[in-house]
Parts: C-alpha cells; sequence; structure tokens
C-alpha cells in the first residue's frame, strides 16, 4: 500500500507542476522607479490565441521594441475567479503599468486601480462607466479603457461579404451577446450587409448565432461547436462566414476554409495567425489592438495618460490570397465606407450595448 | 434500455426537429431544415457516441471511468502532434499524416486507459479519484507541452505553429448513386438527395455509427461480451468458472481507452485542424451522462447522444431563425433554455420516471480474490 500512495503522490504532484508551468516570474527589479515594467493578464485563455490577448500582448512587445519599457511579462488566467489575484501579482512586483485584457477583466481591473494607485491600468475593450456617471466618488484616477469601434468593424467586413456573396446569406458566429463589443460586431455585420444592399439592390440574409448558451469560460473556447455552426449555416447556403468570438470564431472560419466558402476573421488580421484558414480569409474585421496598446503604454510612461475611455480605431484586413477575386470597384467601395466611418458621414446606428 | 425510454428519446427529437420546422419554414424549405439539422445532429453525437461506448466498456467490465474527457484530450493532441511530426518532420504527404495521426491518437487513448487500468485494477486505487488524475494529468500534459513544443523561445517549432496537413475528407457514400434508378418520381429522388445530403459525414462520424452496432454487437451476442459482462456483474463467479477477471478488465478499459482516443481524434483530425488548449470543454462528462441516460448500453447512449445532438442543432437554427420567431415563443431565443434540455432530460432518466438505470452490479468495485 505504501508503494501505492508513492505512486499516487508523484502522479499528483506531476500533474500539478505541469498544470503550472507557464509564466515564469521576472528577474529585473521593476519597484525601482528607474526600470519601467509593463505587465499583462490574460483574460480566460492563452496568450497565443491567435486573436485577442494576443494583439495585446504584441502590442506590449511593440513598447518594448520602441523602447518604452524595459520589462514586459505576461500572466494567463486559467480561471476567472484568478482576476484580481493576477493583477495583484504585477502590482505587488512594482509593475509601472498593467495591462488587462478583455471585457470580463473590467470590474477586476477598477478594483485593482484603486488598490494600487501609482499604477496605471489599461483595460482593452473594457468600457468604463465611471466616465458618465453625475457621482464622481466612484471616479478611478488610474484606469483608462481601451475601447474600439466594433460596429464599424463589423460593418466593413459585412458590407464586403454582401457584395462578394452569391447566395445572398452570410453567417457569423460569435462568442455571446452578453458582452457589448461582440454584440456590436455582430450587429455592425448585419448594418454592413444592409448598407450594400442599398447600394446595389440586392437582398442578402445574415444568420449570426451567438454561443451564448455556455458559460463566460466556454464562449469563446469552443472551436468545435464553432465549426459545426458555422457548417450548419453552409448547408442553409451562406458562402460567408464571420468567426467573431476567440477560438469558438476560429473554429466557424476554418470550416468556412475548408469548405471552399469565404472566411472572416475578427480582431487581428488573421490571414497571418490561422495558417489552416488563410487560403480563403477573405478579410478580418479588425480592432487595431496592438497599436493603441503601445500608444496608451506609451502615454503611460510621459505621463500624458488620461483615465476614462480611449477610443481606438477599426479597419479591416488586407484581401492577401483572394485579392484578385475582389474586383477593384469592390475595393474602391470599401474605401469610400472605411473612409465615411472614420469621418462619420456613413453611420452604423448600432447602439453601445444591446437593449 | 427498454422500448419506452427509445420512444421518449425519440419523441423529445422529434419535437425539437418540429419546432424548428414549425418557426424556419418561413425562410426555408423544411426539408433543408430537417437535413441540415440531422447532419449537424451527427456530427454534434460524434464524439459524445464514442466518448459514451469508452465508458459503456470500461464499466461493463467494472471499472468505472470518469477519466474519458482526459483521453479524449490527451489523445486529440498527440494525434493532432503526431499529424504534424509527421508531415514537416518526416515529410510524409498529407493523407499518411493525417491516417498516422488517427492512429497516434488511438494509441494514446488506450495507453492512457492502461494507466487508468493499472490504477485502478492493479493497485485497487479509487476509481473516481484515479479517474480525476487522469483528466488533471491531461490538462496539464497538453496544456505544458503545446506551450513547449510551439511558443517558447527555444521551441521545436520555433515559436509558431505550422501549418497542419488538415483534415479527414467527408466521406460521399454514394447513396443517390445506387438508389436513384430505383425511383420514378420527383419526390422520391429529392429525397434520396436529402439522406445523401444527411450521410455526407466524414470518417470518424460514420465510424462511430457502425461502432456502436458493432459494440451492441460485441456485448450481447458473443463470448467476449459475455465474459466482459460476468466480470462487471459478479467478478467473483466470473472467476469461479474459470475467467481471468483481471485481464479481462485490462483489456476492456484500453478498449474503451481506444474509443476516447477516437473521440479525441474526431476534434483535431476531422473537425478543426488545431489544438487549442482545454478544446474537448467538457463533452467527456457529458458522454458520461449519455452512458447513464442510456442505461449502460451502446445503442441507448448512442441515442442519447442524439438528443444532444439535437438540441445542439435547435439552438443554432433557434439563433439563425430568431427575427422570424413569434412573440410567444420568444423565450426560445434565450439559447440557454432549449440548452438545458438535454441536462433536464438526464436528470428526470435518474428519477426513475422512465424505466429503471441500472448500473453494473460490480461497478467501481476492485476484484479481491
Amino acid at each position: 500500500m505504501k508503494k501505492l500512495y508513492f505512486i499516487m503522490a508523484m502522479l499528483i504532484v506531476a500533474s500539478m507542476i505541469l498544470t503550472a508551468c507557464g509564466g515564469a516570474a521576472s528577474e529585473a527589479d521593476c519597484a525601482k522607479p528607474e526600470v519601467f515594467c509593463v505587465g499583462l493578464v490574460t483574460d480566460v485563455g492563452k496568450v497565443n490565441d491567435k486573436s485577442f490577448n494576443q494583439s495585446a500582448w504584441e502590442g506590449v512587445q511593440k513598447s518594448q521594441a520602441d523602447g518604452v519599457a524595459d520589462v514586459v511579462q505576461f500572466i494567463e488566467t486559467a480561471d476567472a475567479k484568478d482576476y484580481a489575484k493576477n493583477i495583484a501579482t504585477f502590482g505587488d512586483a512594482g509593475y509601472d503599468v498593467i495591462v488587462t485584457v478583455g471585457f470580463n477583466l473590467g470590474e477586476a481591473t477598477f478594483a485593482a486601480g484603486a488598490a494600487y494607485p501609482n499604477v496605471k491600468f489599461i483595460g482593452v475593450d473594457q468600457f468604463q462607466a465611471w466616465q458618465f456617471s453625475e457621482d464622481t466618488a466612484d471616479d478611478s484616477a488610474n484606469v483608462t479603457g481601451l475601447g474600439f469601434p466594433e460596429d464599424n468593424a463589423g460593418f466593413l467586413v459585412g458590407a464586403l461579404a454582401a457584395m462578394m456573396s452569391e447566395t445572398h446569406k452570410l453567417g457569423a458566429v460569435c462568442g455571446t451577446d452578453v458582452v457589448p463589443p461582440v454584440w456590436r460586431f455582430g450587429e455592425g455585420y448585419k448594418a454592413g450587409a444592409a448598407y450594400a444592399d442599398g447600394m446595389n439592390g440586392t437582398t442578402t440574409e445574415v444568420f449570426v448565432v451567438y454561443h451564448s448558451d455556455v458559460g463566460f469560460d466556454k464562449t469563446f473556447t469552443d472551436p468545435e461547436w464553432g465549426a459545426q455552426t458555422a457548417k450548419s449555416m453552409m448547408d442553409q447556403g451562406a458562402d460567408a462566414i464571420f468567426g467573431c468570438g476567440g477560438l469558438t470564431g476560429n473554429g466557424a472560419i476554418t470550416a468556412a476554409a475548408q469548405a471552399g466558402k469565404y472566411a472572416i476573421g475578427v480582431d487581428a488580421d488573421q490571414y497571418l495567425t490561422l495558417p489552416e484558414a488563410a487560403p480563403r480569409m477573405l478579410s478580418s474585421a479588425m480592432k487595431l489592438i496592438t497599436p493603441g496598446v503601445a500608444e496608451l503604454a506609451a502615454a503611460a510612461k510621459d505621463g500624458s495618460i488620461v483615465p476614462g475611455n480611449f477610443l481606438g480605431t477599426a479597419g479591416y484586413a488586407p484581401f492577401h490570397d483572394l485579392d484578385g477575386e475582389v474586383s477593384a470597384e469592390i475595393k474602391a467601395e470599401m474605401e469610400k465606407i472605411n473612409a465615411g466611418l472614420l469621418d462619420g458621414s456613413i453611420k452604423t446606428g448600432v447602439s453601445p450595448v444591446k437593449p | 434500455m427498454n422500448s419506452r425510454r427509445f420512444g421518449f428519446i425519440a419523441i423529445i427529437i422529434i419535437v425539437l426537429f418540429s419546432v424548428v420546422v414549425s418557426i424556419g419554414k418561413v425562410k426555408q424549405p423544411p426539408l433543408l431544415i430537417v437535413t441540415s439539422m440531422l447532419a449537424t445532429t451527427i456530427a454534434v453525437a460524434t464524439p459524445l457516441t464514442l466518448g459514451a461506448l469508452s465508458g459503456v466498456f470500461s464499466e461493463r467490465a467494472g471499472v468505472v471511468n470518469i477519466g474519458i474527457e482526459g483521453m479524449m484530450l490527451t489523445s486529440a493532441f498527440f494525434g493532432w502532434l503526431g499529424a504534424i511530426y509527421m508531415y514537416h518532420v518526416f515529410g510524409f504527404n498529407n493523407g499518411i499524416s493525417i491516417v498516422l495521426g488517427l492512429i497516434f491518437a488511438i494509441i494514446t487513448g488506450g495507453l492512457m486507459a492502461l494507466l487508468h487500468a493499472v490504477l485502478s485494477i492493479t493497485f485497487k486505487v479509487d476509481q473516481i479519484i484515479g479517474g480525476t488524475v487522469i483528466n488533471i494529468l491531461a490538462i496539464g500534459l497538453t496544456g505544458f507541452l503545446n506551450r513547449q513544443l510551439f511558443f517558447g523561445k527555444n521551441s521545436f517549432f520555433g515559436g509558431s505553429v505550422p501549418s497542419s496537413p488538415g483534415v479527414l475528407p467527408t466521406l460521399h457514400i454514394p447513396i443517390t448513386e445506387i438508389f436513384a434508378p430505383i425511383c420514378s418520381s420527383e419526390a422520391c429522388l429529392q429525397g434520396i438527395n436529402a439522406i445523401n445530403r444527411v450521410f455526407d459525414q466524414k470518417p470518424v462520424a460514420i465510424s462511430a455509427i457502425l461502432l456502436v452496432f458493432i459494440s451492441h454487437y460485441i456485448l450481447f451476442n458473443t463470448r467476449w461480451g459475455l465474459r466482459t459482462r460476468a466480470v462487471g456483474e459478479h467478478p467473483k463467479a466470473a472467476d469461479t468458472v474459470g475467467i481471468n477477471v483481471i485481464k479481462m478488465r485490462y483489456a476492456n478499459v484500453i478498449i474503451g481507452g481506444m474509443f476516447a482516443g477516437l473521440a479525441g481524434a474526431y476534434f483535431t483530425i476531422e473537425s478543426v485542424p488545431s489544438f487549442e488548449p482545454l478544446l474537448t470543454n467538457g463533452r467527456g462528462f457529458i458522454s458520461l451522462a449519455a452512458m447513464i441516460f442510456g442505461n449502460w448500453t451502446p445503442i441507448g447512449a448512442w441515442a442519447a447522444a442524439l438528443v444532444f445532438g439535437a438540441s445542439q442543432a435547435m439552438l443554432i437554427n433557434m439563433q439563425i431563425f430568431r427575427d422570424v420567431i413569434p412573440p410567444q415563443w420568444a423565450f426560445l431565443q434565450e439559447s440557454y433554455i432549449v440548452g438545458l434540455t438535454p441536462y433536464i432530460l438526464t436528470m428526470f432518466i435518474l428519477t426513475g420516471i422512465i424505466g429503471k438505470t441500472t448500473p453494473p452490479a460490480a461497478d467501481g468495485v476492485p476484484y479481491e480474490k
């Protein structure tokens, strides 16, 4: 029996060590004022998620390459209950800037802002509601939310997909509509398709499906569900699939690419990050996260950062391999729509949160 | 598994489908909706069916296996890794790499099951704890190796995931070609085309259906099956008549592991050609529910897995037809309500309303001579 307990103990210890491996502590001393440290806490998921966490981490790495940050480090969140703990790890280590990625970390980031008044917080995709409330008691002095006009990004690819579709049926497979940015992507996509319809006199049907039937921890990390949902839409005639929502969306994009339909990515230029789908990647609805994070990190260093909401920009990715399939008229039209969205002459008509 | 419960399952599936058809028929032809939903149902049910078969073999032989989730995850990882290694390092072509990946996945499932067998049969560890160890080990092992091999600074693949050799192709079963000449009417031809669309599935999905019937035959019509059930019901009696209880249990747990391995291959070799940490997302546990729902029989477990698949197909389609849902049905837009269906059903079944659920008598009890 003794031998048995030993084997069991070894197995459990081994599995715990393997589970714990990942983020290693930084060597340099971030508590010193001359060392400028930027830490990043991911949402549940990995820093290599080929989407959201990855773009933000690239922004942090860019700030290091630009000479803004001396030390950069990330912590991957394994469970939603660890948000505060992971932020505190950086706070206690004396980091100067802490980047937290994703809407879900909003509350934890806001609370950490009060707990670590000397640290500047950059909350990617975190709407700072306090800025709009009458009550000044809950104002934050050091949390800046980096937001994006997701509806614009969705609008761009929606218009593109509607112009490219032959069946005039489009699909979108998204995370959960409980997260306002994800909902704005979906609604923007519909609005963009409707705009293109108005221009060309077509009637396009848009299927938008959210993975809202599971918890927050799973809604963005279920590629198999995404693939099945995309397949179901293609069975019903959709010939362009927009995957918006982390790994779930990636599954949908890959399935669309395998079936030879148009695949549309989200957040980053997924042509570069999703090789399996690259040949059929039409474009991506881009939140320009990387420059936004780098810009805010630089502003934090020179002290010009302003707490509250900071609006980054949206865009659409190049057509890459499918460049030949997109006609010159459509390209020109896309340029016009993008310019119109930037100068405000085209409005998506999407409200900030789901009514 | 009695006919009453089969009838109950059939009614549930028909109800789920009819709701969608009655709402969606203004947008799409009913036949298209039904075939699309059936195709989704079968595909979604594939890993659940295989996982449940894994549980059936293991538990029929008297070993509780809650490590199916971990076995699936590990096999999904090693199958995918094997395919990539074969493709990039050994330079095999796509097809051979994918098939080798599939074999790797099945072997991995078998090895994980061997670990479970050693723990629970030889060392007589509490089988729930043994299964939990497998699940934790799988998460740690795959997450760790995924990071070390692909994303570390000096990692083997240099910091990025190389393109995978792809996924298994769709098998075209020539139903139309065979039966079309017999057809005389247009309606018959349409029907055959529709059936063909439903069964345009990939190899693992098709083999899962075949394996259900093969497993049923093996368990209930062969000497091996009789012995398996004997060591799960009354191992002492089986031992008395000369059956090697330990050997039978080892063999069945490992066979079960190989089923879980095939389920793992479904994720990374058949569905999506990439591995993501935790990608099985609890489907191993849902397949355990399907196994119990199906009263530890292969066909029953399959039927239960189809209920889970059908409710997911309904979920997807309710959202596709969201804007034509009549106001009195508006609650169906809330996807979590529909998503609850299979879990509520499982609870109903366990309360014994629809027939009795009986596990093998010696399930979870280590055999001591």
